[in-house]
């Protein structure tokens, strides 16, 4: 019969385990990989500390309300928002009968969904998952390829994009997906829109310029945002001063 | 409302057009008249059969250094300078950026005229072949006009979506963008559509996609999950992983509609192949 080590390495500071045996087999053996649930309970006193030794958090349900509340009020000396920021749990999974729904808004917009190879190939799966960002327009998610990326631009908020030019752009656009979009006003393109009209069968914002650091984006339409993702030879500001352009 | 009809005949060998009907308004109509434009992509694989099937050829730009490059490499056993000499447009249109020189100069020595529209920033180089092609080519019958797209899709998405717009903008005028994996064309809401499909080479994944505005109603036959004067729009239903059920799929919308369907890999050319496949 084979021996099974057990040793609570998760109640001491986190930076020993990987220093020392943490006891689980012994120096032999690789620590533990540690994921941590939180479930509508009073956050115990140590939370921040079994936080830090998980590579995975995620709340059950009403556990994100003791996140999104306890957590602050174990780090009084610091401002609550730059807490609630760090402490963001991965997923949260439930009947959602607990959760407040603004609790759920806070880690809804802080979720920002990456998905690689929803574009290319067969169209009508091409357009099917651009669907499901028009679908989940409360949640960000982005879709990209080696050579764009996209995200829709909800109606409901203003928009500023900040481009970080060494890995993408300056190719952008601007596209009234689904329904014509009466009125959308930008700033830091070469083309700026001014509260201008687009629709399909008229005029749409492709083949745009990123002229500046920051593009601000304004509409009463849901909007697709896309950009174009640099080449290698651009991962780096060093190395773009390097180039000849 | 009339109908109109539509048919791949273009994905068919070139030689089976001339003696059979093509769908397109039935035995008793002439055959389409296709004309070809080549985008700055990858060539499809059978970009040679439908260089074949067209009367007129251009390249939008970059689309030039493309035939140039790889239209040699879809003959791996002949002469590279042959190939070039063969598959030459008749003519380059757009803002000239992506052109590379030798190309131009390559092309022009062979006689291609060269339109050069770098002042013009406000339209695609897809929109300004297509107004080429309706203007300037009196030699195509412009009822039975059918302009094929190759290198429209995949790559930039604003491109892509820069070009699927053309279509809405001609709205008047049949225009279908080809890829390996699909092909792309608009059914105009003024008529009812009859598509006849080529299981030999398309199908069954399909779509019916409202762009550009919510569709109240869309009723079709033909299809797996058929439509019956259903709603249609991005963020809620769009007709997307249908399959195509019969040979004749047909649709009636009250709007625009993308119409797509999957086109087949090598090996499903024929019927008899098929049925020698182990499914």
């Amino acid at each position: 019969m084979d021996v099974m080590r057990h040793c609570s390495s998760f109640l001491l500071p986190a930076t020993s385990t990987a220093a020392d045996s943490d006891g689980v087999g012994g120096t032999a053996a690789p620590p533990p990989a540690y994921a941590l649930v939180l479930l509508n309970q009073r956050l115990p006193r140590f939370a921040p500390l079994l936080w830090q030794h998980a590579q995975v958090r995620m709340c059950a349900d009403g556990g994100a309300n003791r996140v999104y509340d306890e957590m602050p009020d174990l780090f009084p000396d610091e401002d609550a928002s730059a807490i609630r920021n760090r402490y963001k749990p991965e997923a949260i999974r439930g009947d959602m009968d607990s959760i407040r729904p603004e609790v759920m808004d806070f880690y809804r917009t802080l979720l920002c969904i990456l998905v690689a190879g929803a574009l290319g190939g067969r169209f009508d799966h091409e357009i099917g998952n651009i669907n499901v960002l028009c679908r989940f327009s409360d949640t960000r998610i982005i879709l990209i390829s080696d050579d764009c990326l996209i995200q829709l631009l909800p109606r409901t908020h203003r928009h500023e994009i900040h481009i970080l030019s060494s890995v993408e752009g300056p190719h952008c656009g601007l596209i009234p997906i689904g329904m014509p979009s009466k009125s959308t006003t930008t700033t830091g393109l070469k083309w700026d829109l001014a509260d201008t009209e687009m629709k399909f069968g008229g005029l749409i914002s492709t083949s745009n310029i990123a002229k500046e650091e920051t593009v601000t984006v304004r509409s009463d339409s849901d909007l697709l945002w896309t950009i174009s993702i640099k080449k290698p030879g651009f991962a780096s500001q060093h190395e773009v001063h390097k180039k000849s352009i």
